[in-house]
C-alpha cells in the first residue's frame, strides 16, 4: 500500500535517508525503530509531506504522491508535542479539519462525537480547553482529530513519549486495540524498542538513514539481521577474541564477530562435573555483580577476560554471591555472528 | 528623555526599548539568529504571500526609510547638484552649533558616570540586598517608567524652575535667591540621571537575577565576604550588560531634546534642540541636517561598538539549573543604616515630583506661583476644565488617535512581514530585514527631519502628494520608529510558535491564510496586543518627532506641554499639563501592569 523507493533525503550539510525501500501492507501496524538521530522522523514526515525528498520516489496504494501536497495524501498524523492548537477547545480542534473542508455543521458534530467516543473521550470533556486535559487526554484528542477526516493512513511520531511510564503501557494497549478495530495502516515512529516489539506487525530498524533490517518483531529479535541490530534490540554481550576462541571447540568461529544473549547463557555451580550438552560451551567464571529483575536475574560474570551477561531465573541466582567462581554455559545455536572478525 | 535604543539581544538582533518598557527577558533569552536556509529565497518568490510581502516593504523601506535619509545626504553635500561643503564651512563658524557639539558630548559623558552610580545603587538595592519594604523602594524608582520625556522635564521645570513651586517658596525665605538655580548644565544632568536609569532597571536588573544563586552560595561556603562576592562574581557577570546599558546611557546624552530645551536655558543648548532651531529657517536646513547626520553617525558607531563587545561576552549562567539570586543580608549594622538612608533619599528625590504633580493638579496655578497653597487654594477646575472644553482636551486626544492608529497600523503591517522573514529565512529576508532595521540606528530626529525636508514636494513614490504639513506624515514617522521594536518581537512570537502547530494545520487541509488566521495569530494574539500597547504608551508623549512634523490644527500632547513651559504667560496652562501628566501616568502605568505587572515584573519584585 505504501512503498518508499529508494528515497533520498539530504539537508544542507548532511544525509538524513540515504536510500529507503519499504514496503508497508494495507491495514498494517508499522514501525520505523532506531537510535536518535537515524532519520526516523524524517522518513515520516516525507511520507506526510512536510519533507521534500532529494530523489527516490513515494506511492500511495499505486499513485505516485512524491510531490503531491500533504493534504491531498490522504494521512493523518499524530505529532510528537501533540501539536493541539491551544487557542480552540478539544471539539474544536477535532473538528477544524472538517470545517477546513466546509462540512455542514450538524454532520460535524456528529463525526467529531463518533470519533471521541471512539479514542475514549467522554462528552463533558468536548467543550474544555486543550490545556486543561492530561497527557494522556490531549493524546486522545490528538489522535481523534487526526482520524476524524477518516485518511487511509495514521503516521505517528513518538506519541508515547511524553507521558510516565506507566500511563504508555496502557495506552499503548489502546492504541493496538483502536488501531484493529478502524482496520488503518499505521506507520509508528519510535526510538523505543519495547513498545516497537509491542505494538507492530513488522518493524523497520534505521540506522544513520540507512535500514538495517524489515520484519516482525520475532525475526527482529530471533534473528537479526546485523551486529546493530543484534545490539541495539534487546541486550546481548559482544564476545571478546579469548571468549570466541575458549568456546571454539563447541563451534563458535572463531575468526568472526559473535554476540550472544543473556537468556541464552546460564550459571552453573563451578565442581559441576556434567559435561557440557552438545551445542554448548563452558566458559569458568566469576560473578562481578547481580542486578535483581523481578522473575529472572541479570548476572554479570567475567569470564576469559571479558564480560558477560547472564540472565538467570531468581531462584538461581539466590545461590550465587558476587565473588562467587562458577561455569558460564552459552547456547553456541543462539550465538550471531556477522561478518569477518573484527 | 527617551533613549532610542536598547541593547543589541544576544544573538546581535536589535530590540528599541522607546522610553519605558521592553520584556528584559526578550534581551537576555534572545534566540541566535536562525540559520539560512538553503532555497528558502526560491520558495518565498514562489509564494504569492511571499511576493505581496515583498514588494510591500520594498515600497515601504524605498519610499520612508531610504528616500528621506538620501534627501538629506544630498540636501547637505549636494545642494544644487554640485558636490560642496558648504554646510560644514557654515557649521565651523557658527560658535552656538559648536559649542553645541561640545555640550552634547560632555552631557553624555557626565551622564554615563552620574546614570551608573545611581542606576547601580538602585539595581543593588532593589535586587541584592535585603532592604526593607524593597518593593515600595521598587515601585518609586519605577516611577520614571510612566513619567519621561518632555512631561518630566516641565514637571521638573514647574516644580524647581524659574516659576516653579520649590523656587517661589525659597525665594520667600531667601529674597536673593537667583530664580534660574535650577537650569544650565547641572540641572541637565540631574534630571536626565534620575529620568534614564529606566535602563539600568530594566536590563541590568534582569541581568543580575539571570546570576546563579548556587554560584553565590558557593563561594560564600569557600568564606567570601559579600563585598568580595560583589567584586568578584556578580560585577564580572554584569560587565557586559552595564557596558550596553553605558552605550545607551551615552546616546541618550547625545540626543537630549527636551531636558535641554526647557532647562538648559541659553547657556547650555544642545545638538538636538539647536538641530530644532536650524530646521525653522529654510537657510539653515543644511546646517541642521548636517548636525543630524553627525548624531545618527555617532549613534551607528557607538551601537556597532556595543554590538561587538556583546557579542564577545558572556552574560548568562552557565548552571543547567540556575536558582535565582535570593536578597543578601547586611553584614554590619552601619552599613545596613547608610545604605536604607541613601535608598529612602534617593527615592524621595525620585517621588517629590511625582506627588507635585498629583497634587498640583488639584491645585489653583496661582498659588503654585506664590510658593505657599493653602487650603482654599485647592480646585478641580484643572481636571473640570481638560474633561469638559473641547480645547483643553484636544491635545490628548489628537495623542490617543495618532498612537492608536500608528501602533496598530505598525502591529497589523508587521504580522506578515514577520511571518514571511520567519518562514523564509534566506538572503533576501535578512536584506529586508536589515532596511527595516534603519530606524533602529537613527534618532528620531533624524528620521523626522528627513521626512520634513523629503516630502515637502510631490514624490512619485508617493502617488505625486505633497505630505510635508499633512496630517499624515507625522503618524508616518510614529510607524517608522516603532517598526524596529514591533517587527523584533513579533519575530519572536512567530518562532516561538513550534512548527508541528503549523504543519498539523496543513495535513488537516488548511491553507497558509487560514492557518495564519485560525492557527498562528490565536497563539501570538497576546504579545501582538502587548506590543500594540507599549507602542502606544510610548507614542503617547512623543516630542522629538512631533515638534517637527506635527499639524498646527492638531497639536499633540508633547507640544502642548512643551509650550506650557515657556514663561510666565502660559503658567495658566500649567495646571492642565499637571492633569494630562496625571492621565499620562495612569495610562502608561495602566499598560505596563497589564503587560508585565503580574508576570514580567516577577524577578524585579521579588522579595
Ligand atoms: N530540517 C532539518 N534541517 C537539517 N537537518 C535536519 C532537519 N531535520 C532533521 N535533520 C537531521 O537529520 C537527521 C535525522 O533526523 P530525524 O529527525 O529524522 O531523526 P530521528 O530518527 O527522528 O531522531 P529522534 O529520535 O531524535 O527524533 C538528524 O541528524 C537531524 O539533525
Ligand atoms: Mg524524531
Amino acid at each position: 500500500m505504501i512503498r518508499f523507493d529508494a528515497l533520498r533525503v539530504s539537508f544542507d550539510d548532511h544525509v538524513a535517508l540515504q536510500g529507503l525501500d519499504l514496503d508497508i501492507g494495507e491495514g498494517e501496524f508499522f514501525t520505523l525503530l532506531g537510535p536518535s538521530g537515524c532519520g526516523k522522523t524524517t522518513a515520516l514526515r516525507s511520507l506526510a509531506g512536510f519533507v521534500e525528498p532529494t530523489s527516490g520516489t513515494l506511492h500511495i496504494d499505486g499513485r505516485d504522491v512524491t510531490r503531491v501536497p500533504s493534504e491531498r495524501r490522504g494521512v493523518g498524523m499524530v505529532f510528537q508535542s501533540y501539536a493541539l492548537f491551544p487557542s480552540m477547545s478539544v471539539r474544536e480542534n477535532i473538528a477544524f479539519g472538517l470545517s477546513v473542508q466546509r462540512v455542514p455543521r450538524d454532520e460535524q458534530r456528529r463525526r467529531v462525537d463518533e470519533v471521541a467516543a471512539q479514542v475514549g473521550l467522554r462528552p463533558q470533556q468536548l467543550t474544555r480547553g486543550v490545556a486543561e486535559l492530561s497527557g494522556g487526554q490531549q493524546q486522545r484528542v490528538a489522535i481523534a482529530r487526526a482520524l476524524v477526516l477518516q485518511p487511509r493512513i495514521l503516521l505517528l511520531d513518538e506519541p508515547l513519549s511524553n507521558l510516565d511510564a506507566k500511563l504508555r503501557v496502557q495506552l499503548r494497549g489502546e492504541l493496538q486495540r483502536l488501531q484493529r478495530e478502524v482496520g488503518i495502516t499505521t506507520v509508528y515512529v519510535t526510538h523505543d524498542q519495547e513498545e516497537a516489539l509491542a505494538l507492530s506487525d513488522r518493524i523497520a530498524v534505521l540506522s544513520e538513514g540507512r535500514l538495517e533490517q524489515v520484519g516482525t518483531p520475532r525475526e527482529i529479535y530471533e534473528q537479526p539481521a546485523s551486529a546493530f541490530v543484534c545490539d541495539f534490540i534487546g541486550e546481548a554481550t559482544h564476545l571478546s577474541a579469548e571468549q570466541r576462541a575458549a568456546l571454539a571447540g563447541a563451534g563458535v568461529d572463531a575468526g568472526r564477530d559473535a554476540w550472544v544473549r543473556p537468556e541464552h547463557v546460564s550459571v552453573t555451580a563451578a565442581d559441576d562435573r556434567d559435561p557440557a550438552e552438545s551445542g554448548s560451551g563452558d566458559l569458568p567464571a566469576v560473578v562481578l555483580s547481580c542486578a535483581y529483575r523481578g522473575s529472572t536475574t541479570l548476572v554479570e560474570l567475567e569470564a576469559a577476560g571479558a564480560r558477560l551477561l547472564a540472565s538467570v531465573p531468581s531462584a538461581e541466582a539466590a545461590r550465587v554471591e558476587v565473588g562467587d567462581r562458577v561455569r558460564a554455559r552459552v547456547e553456541v545455536s543462539a550465538v550471531h555472528q556477522y561478518g569477518a572478525a573484527a | 528623555m527617551s533613549a532610542p535604543h536598547g541593547p543589541v539581544a544576544a544573538g546581535g538582533a536589535p530590540l528599541q526599548a522607546d522610553g519605558a518598557a521592553l520584556p528584559a527577558a526578550a534581551v537576555v533569552d534572545a534566540p541566535p539568529p536562525p540559520a539560512r536556509r538553503r532555497g528558502a529565497t526560491r520558495r518565498m518568490l514562489r509564494s504569492p504571500l511571499g511576493v505581496v510581502v515583498l514588494v510591500g516593504v520594498l515600497w515601504f523601506s524605498a519610499a520612508f526609510l531610504v528616500m528621506p535619509n538620501a534627501t538629506l545626504l544630498l540636501a547637505t553635500f549636494v545642494p544644487d547638484g554640485r558636490l560642496s561643503l558648504s554646510a560644514f564651512e557654515r557649521l565651523l563658524s557658527s560658535e552656538r552649533a559648536l559649542r553645541s557639539l561640545g555640550n552634547s558630548v560632555l552631557l553624555a559623558a557626565t551622564l554615563a558616570v552620574t546614570v551608573n552610580v545611581v542606576g547601580v545603587f538602585i539595581v543593588l538595592v532593589t535586587g541584592w540586598f535585603r532592604m526593607r519594604a524593597r518593593r515600595v523602594l521598587w515601585l518609586g524608582y519605577a516611577t520614571t517608567f510612566v513619567y519621561g520625556g518632555i512631561v518630566l522635564a516641565a514637571g521638573y521645570s514647574f516644580i524647581y524652575g524659574r516659576y516653579g513651586f520649590v523656587t517661589n517658596a525659597l525665594a520667600q525665605w531667601w529674597p536673593d535667591l537667583d530664580r534660574d538655580w535650577f537650569s544650565g548644565f547641572a540641572a541637565v544632568v540631574a534630571v536626565m540621571t534620575f529620568a534614564t536609569t529606566t535602563n539600568h532597571m530594566l536590563f541590568l536588573s534582569a541581568a543580575l537575577a539571570g546570576i546563579d544563586h548556587q554560584a553565590i552560595e558557593a563561594a560564600r561556603l569557600m568564606g567570601a565576604s559579600t563585598a568580595t562576592i560583589l567584586r568578584r562574581i556578580v560585577i564580572p557577570a554584569l560587565r557586559p550588560m552595564l557596558f550596553a546599558v553605558t552605550v545607551l546611557t551615552f546616546l541618550t546624552g547625545l540626543g537630549a531634546l527636551t531636558a535641554p530645551l526647557v532647562l538648559g536655558g541659553e547657556d547650555f543648548q544642545t545638538v538636538a534642540p539647536m538641530i530644532l532651531t536650524f530646521a525653522r529657517s529654510s537657510s539653515s536646513r543644511d546646517v541642521a541636517a548636517l548636525l543630524a547626520i553627525l548624531l545618527g553617525l555617532a549613534t551607528i558607531v557607538l551601537l556597532a561598538l556595543m554590538n561587538r563587545v556583546e557579542r564577545g561576552g558572556t552574560y548568562f549562567a552557565v548552571a543547567k539549573v540556575a536558582v535565582p539570586i535570593t536578597p543578601q543580608p547586611f553584614q554590619t549594622r552601619w552599613g545596613s543604616v547608610v545604605v536604607h538612608v541613601l535608598a529612602w533619599a534617593l527615592w524621595a528625590v525620585y517621588v517629590f515630583p511625582v506627588l507635585c504633580a498629583v497634587a498640583f493638579s488639584f491645585v489653583d496655578a496661582r498659588a503654585i506661583m506664590s510658593g505657599s497653597i493653602t487650603a482654599a487654594d485647592l480646585t478641580t477646575d484643572h481636571w473640570v476644565g481638560v474633561l469638559t472644553s473641547a480645547d483643553a482636551l484636544g491635545p490628548f486626544v489628537v495623542s490617543v488617535v495618532y498612537s492608536g492608529l500608528a501602533s496598530a497600523a505598525v502591529v497589523l503591517g508587521l504580522l506578515l512581514v514577520a511571518r514571511a522573514l520567519t518562514r523564509w529565512r534566506g538572503w533576501l529576508s535578512s536584506l529586508l530585514e536589515y532596511v527595516l532595521h534603519i530606524p533602529w540606528i537613527l534618532p528620531t530626529i533624524l528620521i523626522a527631519l528627513g521626512l520634513v525636508m523629503t516630502f515637502d514636494r510631490p514624490r512619485l513614490l508617493v502617488g505625486g502628494q505633497v505630505l510635508t504639513g499633512t496630517v499624515v506624515l507625522l503618524g508616518i514617522a510614529y510607524v517608522i520608529v516603532k517598526i524596529p521594536f514591533t517587527l523584533r518581537l513579533l519575530k519572536a512570537a512567530f518562532a516561538a510558535v513550534p512548527d508541528e502547530l503549523e504543519d498539523a494545520a496543513r495535513i488537516l487541509g488548511a491553507g497558509q491564510l487560514t492557518t495564519i488566521r485560525r492557527v498562528v495569530v490565536p497563539v501570538i494574539a497576546p504579545t501582538m496586543a502587548a506590543v500594540a500597547a507599549l507602542n502606544f504608551t510610548s507614542l503617547l508623549d512623543d516630542y522629538d518627532a512631533a515638534v517637527f512634523l506635527y499639524h498646527p490644527l492638531f497639536e499633540p500632547l508633547g507640544i502642548a506641554i512643551k509650550r506650557s513651559t515657556e514663561g510666565e504667560a502660559n503658567v495658566q496652562s500649567m495646571g492642565i499639563t499637571f492633569v494630562y501628566t496625571v492621565l499620562l501616568m495612569v495610562v502608561q502605568g495602566l499598560v505596563l501592569w497589564l503587560v508585565y505587572g503580574r508576570r514580567g515584573a516577577g524577578a524585579r519584585r521579588r522579595g
